[in-house]
């Protein structure tokens, strides 16, 4: 059975400001550096395999973004073993195990070797061992959830201006596509909005966004929460999938990522 | 240690390309500074996608940073949207390593790869909060200071940087800072900054334009004289006689964004004497250097290793030239596939590393060397023919024949290419139409071959304008207008007629015309410079923030005649404005060798011939390090050998006479 890698990775501090396509190529040379054996594509110019969920607007902070990394076939060794082990090509590297912090074993485990490979604030937090198949990322995930501040607002104002826009019919939107001004109404996007904390520059909300038919970003929302004002710092903390109407995330920081080890061992 | 990240991190979602301005790369250094350290902020005047893959100041970054009486950071120009934010804050131009203010650094240096970048280094002055003319600054205020290429003719910027540093900066970064160092531990009293630059111009290749006075008799230079008898009349440039000793970078800068080279680069060689006399990189970096192959070879597996790179460019004026290059190539592409042994043949890009040779000349570029290449992904090939005809290839010295280019093209077709770049240059001396409509011939030859393989099989020529440059054969000619030149690419265009093969793409000649203002202008046309900067016009390199009409209106408000400072033949006898900076080449070489040119004879390459004494080998007792006694892949230029295609270059060598030279130590392998 065909198999992947579903990593789970932060984007915290100054390289928010790195845009989709640079977290691409930076975490293909990470893929690299740890001699990940993935998968590459055929033909002139062979590019790795790397499928990620949503794409972050740059300058946004995440602690849920995601990468599927596709892996070749006998990739895995150690099968036998407690642990799966996957055969690293590079010298900086041997063996990794897919993760090791549940079994509690100090060798190092595919989400410590990519995180030292990857720039400071991009860390790895889950690493899946999972069989390929299914629906890609970016079509699985349907809301996001988010948290941004709104310098200069006061909590109380924020409140009101939640209250206000959660009791409304229309949200209406304005964003430039293509050198386009479009103009829709977002409020069947938002699933959720709260005032969530306050920092001493500003009010903190929390807010659940939809994905589909087009991701609706927090600062379209502070634009219509608080005209004037600028967002603060926005990260997105979650991406939702829902199957069978069971929500959950691709894979969190506490899973542990041989959940499906036994099925696997038996195959 | 002052930061100015909490004040720029506000700024930085209202500008584009954010990412340029974080730092972040794997490489990049945080000196923790020290009082008694000299700081250095090495600064490229233009955006950091064009900036940062330098090597030279990742070189020099390295360096500083592993000596114990210094540290360096680096800065870029920023760009316009985040200067006017920089500006309406009140804030100045940082680093971005640690995001320092650039006043706080000792030294902020600039590196100067082409002339049009002049107007963003005063920005960039300005920007850090320093006075732009190097007269007003007081004791305190950073030196500034600049090297590279087009430092070999200092004069233009002569009024606004503290020191210029002539040829290698390997060495003498070093010795700039124990001077620095010893002023800056004294605390740097008040009056003593004159005292400071007068130790700074004794030092070999360094030159303190502030020591020397200029004199003119109406429009002509009489000369540019030492103010003191302790300070050299010539300065000559640094030559480092040995690459084995500098295997730098060892900690590549890996950015975290997209920049112009996106991958590995190792230098292989420095210097080039093929002889070509346009071109001013290959006159002032002689000798020729290579690297031994076994550094070569470690630094790249190492760097690709540590880099996660799948790509690796040989860096050098002229890469095919490299004695074993053919295996080089082999070996660095092996090192891709030994990786991943015992994982199956599934993994076909797995591993892969691909070269990409910048600077190919076509006498060297094989079908072996293409094969090499080829078995990792094709990177784009650039074969530089420069001129369409032979006769005007004979001109300047670029001594390879049709066949050659053809032999050459035929390999990158017959290698599986199906698309390659013709590098030329119009407005050569003793240019005329049928030479320029040549170009045509020859690309449109070159896309006939290449439809033997491939239907798709494609050719862009890239046409530049000449500009000729200091301390070259070409520094006595007479530019082409903008006009001419602008009528030259018509000619190519026209007579390209519908051929759908062939791309053209060309340089704007009005930039050609800038350019030449500054290439060859005296310290008068500094005040060009500030003019252009002070009426906004930063980023002359970018063809939209770019106008001639800004550049005539400030020659014409200066007093400064375009035409004559770009346009004119000079003279045997006349005063240079670089003729107090020091190639090692002898000016006489020089003239003799614009004189061969004219009439038609060619001059060999001495790495593999006897030296012609042109003076830089002898003028600083060092010699070429070449692996090999023989041109590689054919390049017979001068050397009788029979070339990979079975002829021998048809040029009339001139008889050399050993003309005004002591003996003829220094050339050979």
């Amino acid at each position: 059975m065909p198999l992947k890698l579903r990593v789970r990775f932060e984007k915290i501090g100054k390289i928010r400001f790195i845009g989709h396509r640079d977290v691409a190529r930076v975490t293909e040379r990470a893929v690299r550096k740890v001699g990940l054996p993935v998968t590459y594509s055929e033909g002139f110019s062979p590019r790795m395999r790397l499928s990620f969920g949503l794409a972050l607007p740059t300058g946004y902070e995440s602690d849920s973004e995601y990468v599927d990394l596709p892996l070749v076939p006998g990739a895995l060794s150690g099968m036998a073993a407690d642990s799966p082990e996957i055969a690293c090509g590079s010298a900086l590297h041997g063996p990794c195990a897919v993760e090791s912090a549940a079994a509690g074993a100090s060798y190092c485990s595919v989400a410590e070797a990519l995180s030292a490979a990857l720039p400071d604030g991009m860390r790895v937090s889950a690493v899946l061992l999972q069989e390929r198949g299914g629906p890609s990322l970016q079509s699985a995930v349907h809301t996001c959830g988010w948290r941004f501040e709104i310098p200069g607002l006061s909590t109380a104002n924020a409140a009101d201006a939640t209250k206000a826009l959660l009791e409304a019919d229309h949200v209406v939107a304005t964003r430039v596509h293509k050198g386009q001004t479009l103009t829709d109404d977002v409020r069947g996007s938002i699933g959720a909005l709260s005032v969530v904390d306050e920092t001493s520059r500003g009010a903190v909300l929390a807010a659940e966004l939809s994905a589909t038919p087009r991701v609706v970003r927090p600062s379209e929302l502070v634009a219509a929460l608080a005209a004037g004002h600028e967002m603060g710092i926005a990260r997105r903390t979650h991406q939702w999938t829902c199957t069978a109407g069971v929500r959950a995330e691709p894979a969190t920081p506490a899973q542990c990522s041989l959940n499906r080890r036994e099925e696997l061992v038996s195959e | 240690m002052t930061t100015l990240w909490p004040r720029l991190e506000p700024l930085l979602p209202r500008v584009s390309k954010p990412a340029r301005y974080i730092g972040c790369e794997d490489g990049m250094q945080r000196p923790s500074g020290g009082p008694h350290l000299t700081s250095w902020l090495l600064t490229y005047p233009d955006t950091y996608e064009i900036g940062l893959p330098n090597l030279g100041l990742q070189i020099l970054y390295e360096l500083l940073n592993e000596r114990s009486d210094s540290w360096a950071e680096r800065s870029y120009a920023p760009w316009i949207d985040l200067e006017a934010e920089l500006r309406a804050a009140g804030l100045p131009l940082f680093s971005v390593d640690t995001h320092r203010p650039a006043g706080e650094f000792d030294i902020i240096a600039f590196n100067l790869s082409a002339e049009l970048v002049y107007t963003n280094v005063l920005n960039c002055i300005d920007l850090a909060g320093v006075e732009v003319r190097a007269a007003k600054r007081s004791d305190a205020d950073p030196l500034i200071g600049a090297g590279g290429h087009c430092a070999f003719n200092p004069e233009p910027l002569a009024d606004f940087v503290d020191f210029f540093v002539i040829g290698d900066g390997e060495e003498v970064v070093g010795e700039i800072t124990e001077i620095v160092g010893s002023w800056k531990r004294s605390g740097k009293q008040s009056g003593t900054r004159a005292g400071l630059l007068r130790d700074l111009s004794k030092i070999e290749g360094v030159y303190v334009p502030a020591m020397y006075d200029v004199a003119y008799d109406g429009p002509a230079l009489v000369g540019v004289t030492p103010k003191h008898a302790d300070v050299p009349p010539l300065v000559g440039k640094r030559t480092v006689a040995d690459l084995a000793e500098w295997p730098y970078p060892k900690r590549q800068l890996v950015p975290v964004t997209e920049v112009v080279h996106d991958r590995l680069s190792v230098e292989v060689f420095r210097g080039c004497t093929r002889g070509c006399r346009f071109c001013q990189a290959g006159m002032i970096t002689r000798p020729v250097r290579e690297r031994p192959k076994a550094q070569v070879s470690g630094m790249i597996s190492r760097g690709l290793e540590r880099s996660g790179y799948d790509e690796v460019s040989l860096m050098s004026l002229s890469t095919a030239d490299y004695s074993g290059i053919e295996n080089l190539v082999r070996d660095t592409i092996a090192l891709g596939g030994g990786a991943l042994d015992g994982c199956g043949d599934t993994l076909s890009g797995a591993g892969r590393v691909s070269v990409s040779l910048p600077s190919l000349r076509v006498d060297a570029f094989t079908v072996d060397v293409a094969a090499q290449v080829s078995k990792a992904r094709r990177t784009g090939l650039t074969f530089a023919p420069e001129a369409g005809s032979w006769r005007l290839r004979q001109i300047i010295n670029k001594l390879i024949t049709e066949e050659d280019l053809y032999a050459a093209v035929r390999s990158a077709y017959s290698q599986g290419w199906h698309r390659m770049k013709l590098y030329f240059l119009t407005g050569l001396p003793s240019e005329m139409d049928p030479d320029t409509q040549a170009i045509a011939e020859l690309a449109a030859a070159c896309a006939r071959i290449g439809q033997e393989y491939t239907k798709r099989a494609s050719v862009t020529v890239s046409l530049g304008g000449f500009v000729p440059k200091p301390h070259t054969p070409f520094q006595w000619f007479g530019q082409n207008s903008a006009e001419e030149l602008a009528r030259k690419v018509r000619l190519v265009r026209s007579a390209l007629g519908r051929n759908r093969r062939v791309q053209l793409k060309w340089h704007d000649p009005a930039a050609s015309t800038a350019e030449g203002i500054a290439s060859r202008g005296d310290r008068r046309v500094g005040r060009a410079i500030e003019y252009v900067w002070r009426k906004g016009g930063t980023f002359q390199e970018w063809s939209e923030r770019f106008s001639l009409d800004m550049w005539a209106e400030a020659m014409a408000a200066c007093g400064l005649d375009l035409d004559w400072y770009v346009h004119r033949h000079r003279n045997a006898d006349e005063v240079l404005p670089w003729d107090h900076i020091g190639a090692g080449l002898h000016r006489d070489f020089l003239w003799q060798d614009w004189q061969d040119s004219l009439a038609g004879y060619g001059v060999e390459d001495c790495r593999w011939t006897p030296c012609y004494d042109c003076g830089a080998c002898t003028e600083y007792g060092i010699e070429h390090m070449v692996a090999s006694s023989v041109a590689p892949n054919g390049g017979s230029q001068g050397t009788g050998q029979d070339l990979a295609t079975g002829h021998v270059v048809p040029v009339e060598l001139r008889p050399r006479m050993m003309a005004g030279a002591a003996g003829s130590a220094g050339g050979g392998a």
